[in-house]
């Protein structure tokens, strides 16, 4: 070995036999996987036939097994584009309508005032002990209960505003509402968690400083909830993405209520699940993405160094394989 | 004679059924150090934070500068005090916490400007030449853009009273401030205590360290289970308790 540190030794690294073996298997796998998704279908009594030298030979036809070609067919098809459009709108306004209201609840439940904190948790018990499916079957029929929505004075023949139930409360403004109701339930929960993580020594060092309540709230509590707040509400954006499917049942044509539509004609069930799925998959990654990059920004200050970016996480890994490959990296010395 | 800058009369204080203060006397004078000194569990944190009114007391009349904390006496009767109010009573008496509660989504910087500006409604650039005029005080140039995870406890507790400091306070609170410090660091923040009382502020401290005190209190009261067991000038009290709570309770502090 060295005495004085002056020679230099080889470090070798642990080899980890279990992983090797893992990932060998995880890549059989993988192949088999890929294989299955590109391989192809005989057609049932389907043959194309040559004559070759006088005799006829036949080979069955075949297709592909996830009927890939159909499925790109379809998939900008001008039925499926406005489903999806019709999904995101959905998915937008819902969202909307649940993170506003949920906030709002959250900052109810955690009132002094017993009334106000009490009616949130109801509101929170009710939309979250029936399903969503329910609901939204209940706000499309909800002509049922009310004919005409009116808007007056309780108790007197006073109205300000009123409009017949059954004409306004279209599909898809009874399944944005039934959603939307739906989601502020959740997100309310959510939310609140946020609230009560966040120390409250910030509230304390806010109001010493003389800020009003709200003013404490809004620039001291709040900008720090949202680190806990954010990831859970990117994931619940992407439930109801596909949540809003749902929505099919009352008759809306969403993405998969457009699917449905040409199936139902054509008998293309598999392709166009595909179509609808592969949608779904690709919105869901590029929230995916917009969410890493919010969460980064709202852990400011509570991490000393912010998460890396993919693209400076490739950059640093590409650099530190380039670097074996340049001049020999110097060898660790051992200190003795 | 000027009027003092806090007259606690009488303060009562419990929490679910534990009385915490019970009955407790206070004068602190203008451009005073007062040190709060007790053991845990005493009352000092209340007392303080009743002050500031961060606690309401139940009884007692409790005075600063001359008005009664929280309330309004009017034709004989007295008026609770509505929240803009209170904020702005809170605004002019500035709180050092032991756990130094610095906003962590700001920067040190944005920390010392966010009540001068929200509060007080000062301009923005304004705000920043007064932070790191602040900053420059407590010996922080140069760690404007850190967030306060970045920087060590006791640069911390110096920016929390640079922050403090910014809202222009005629009288200071410091419950604990170097408690919650590694014994290296809490040097530099008793420095900074010591400049700022020799700059002629009003500071009520509530503290374990027996030298700061000793050398630039004024006064000092003992507190034990609720009530002020001795008080009077620092260096009489501290070398010739009279009573025997206090011979006790300094016998294990020092």
């Amino acid at each position: 070995m060295t005495e004085n540190g002056d020679a230099t030794v080889k470090v070798v690294p642990v080899r980890h036999v279990g992983q090797w073996i893992a990932s060998a298997v995880a890549i059989l796998f993988l192949a088999m996987l890929v294989h299955t998704l590109f391989s192809r279908l005989p057609v049932p009594g389907q043959f194309s036939c040559r004559l070759v030298n006088g005799v006829r030979k036949c080979r069955p036809l075949t297709e592909w097994r996830f009927s890939w070609d159909i499925v790109g067919r379809y998939f900008f098809t001008s039925e499926i584009l406005h489903g999806l459009l019709i999904t995101l709108k959905l998915t937008v306004l819902a969202m909307l309508i649940g993170i506003v209201l949920g906030l709002l609840i959250a900052v109810m439940r955690v009132s002094t005032n017993r009334l106000i904190s009490t009616i949130a948790w109801s509101y929170t018990w009710f939309f979250r002990g029936t399903p969503v499916l329910v609901q939204i079957y209940v706000w499309y029929f909800f002509s049922i209960l009310y004919p005409v929505l009116s808007l007056g004075i309780p108790f007197t023949n006073v109205t300000l505003v009123h409009f017949a139930t059954k004409t306004t409360l279209t599909a898809f403004l009874a399944a944005m509402v039934a959603l939307g109701l739906n989601e502020a339930a959740y997100m309310s929960e959510i939310a609140r968690a946020g609230l009560i993580s966040v120390d409250e020594g910030q509230t304390e060092a806010a109001i010493s400083l003389g800020m009003t309540r709200r003013q404490t709230l809004r620039f001291v509590v709040l900008p720090q909830a949202m680190r806990v707040i954010i990831p859970p509400t990117g994931n619940e954006v992407i439930s109801m993405l596909k949540t809003t499917s749902l929505a099919s049942a009352i008759g809306l044509i969403e993405l998969f209520g457009a699917a449905q539509n040409i199936y139902g004609n054509n008998y293309l069930i598999m392709p166009l699940l595909i179509v609808a799925s592969l949608w779904y998959i690709l919105v869901t990654t590029v929230l995916s993405i917009g969410q890493f990059y919010l969460e980064r920004h709202f852990a400011k200050g509570a991490l000393r160094s912010p998460p890396l970016t993919p693209i400076q996480r490739l950059r640093r890994d590409v650099a530190g394989i380039l670097s074996k490959f340049r001049t020999p990296r110097p060898a660790r010395e051992v200190v003795s | 004679m000027s009027t003092p800058m806090v007259e606690a009369r009488g303060i009562h204080k419990s929490y679910a059924g534990v009385e915490v203060l019970r009955g407790v006397d206070l004068t602190v004078m203008r451009g005073e150090v007062t040190c709060l000194i007790g053991p845990s569990g005493s009352g000092k944190s209340t007392l303080l934070r009743c002050i500031n009114h961060l606690e309401k007391h139940d009884t007692g009349e409790l005075l600063v500068d001359g008005n009664l904390v929280g309330y309004e006496a009017r034709g004989g009767k007295l008026y609770e005090r509505n929240d803009k109010q209170i904020c702005a009573e809170r605004s002019q008496i500035g709180m050092v916490f032991q756990r130094f509660n610095l906003f962590q989504h700001l920067t040190v910087l944005e920390n010392i400007t966010i009540g001068q500006v929200k509060v007080k409604g000062v301009d923005p650039d304004g705000a920043k030449v007064k932070a790191r005029s602040l900053l420059a005080r407590v010996g922080l140039e140069g760690k404007e853009r850190h967030y306060p995870s970045q920087i060590s406890g006791g640069q911390q507790q110096r920016v929390a009273i640079a922050r403090a400091l910014a809202m222009e306070p005629k009288l200071m609170l410091f419950d604990e401030p170097t408690s919650a410090l590694d014994p290296e660091l809490v040097g530099e923040v008793l420095d900074v205590m010591r400049d700022l009382a020799e700059s002629g502020m009003t500071m009520i401290v509530v503290t374990h360290e027996m030298n700061f005190a000793r050398e630039v209190a004024s006064s000092i009261y003992f507190l034990d289970g609720g009530v002020i067991e001795e008080s009077g000038n620092p260096r009489e009290v501290l070398s010739a308790p009279k009573s025997v709570r206090l011979q006790s309770f300094l016998s294990k502090v020092l």
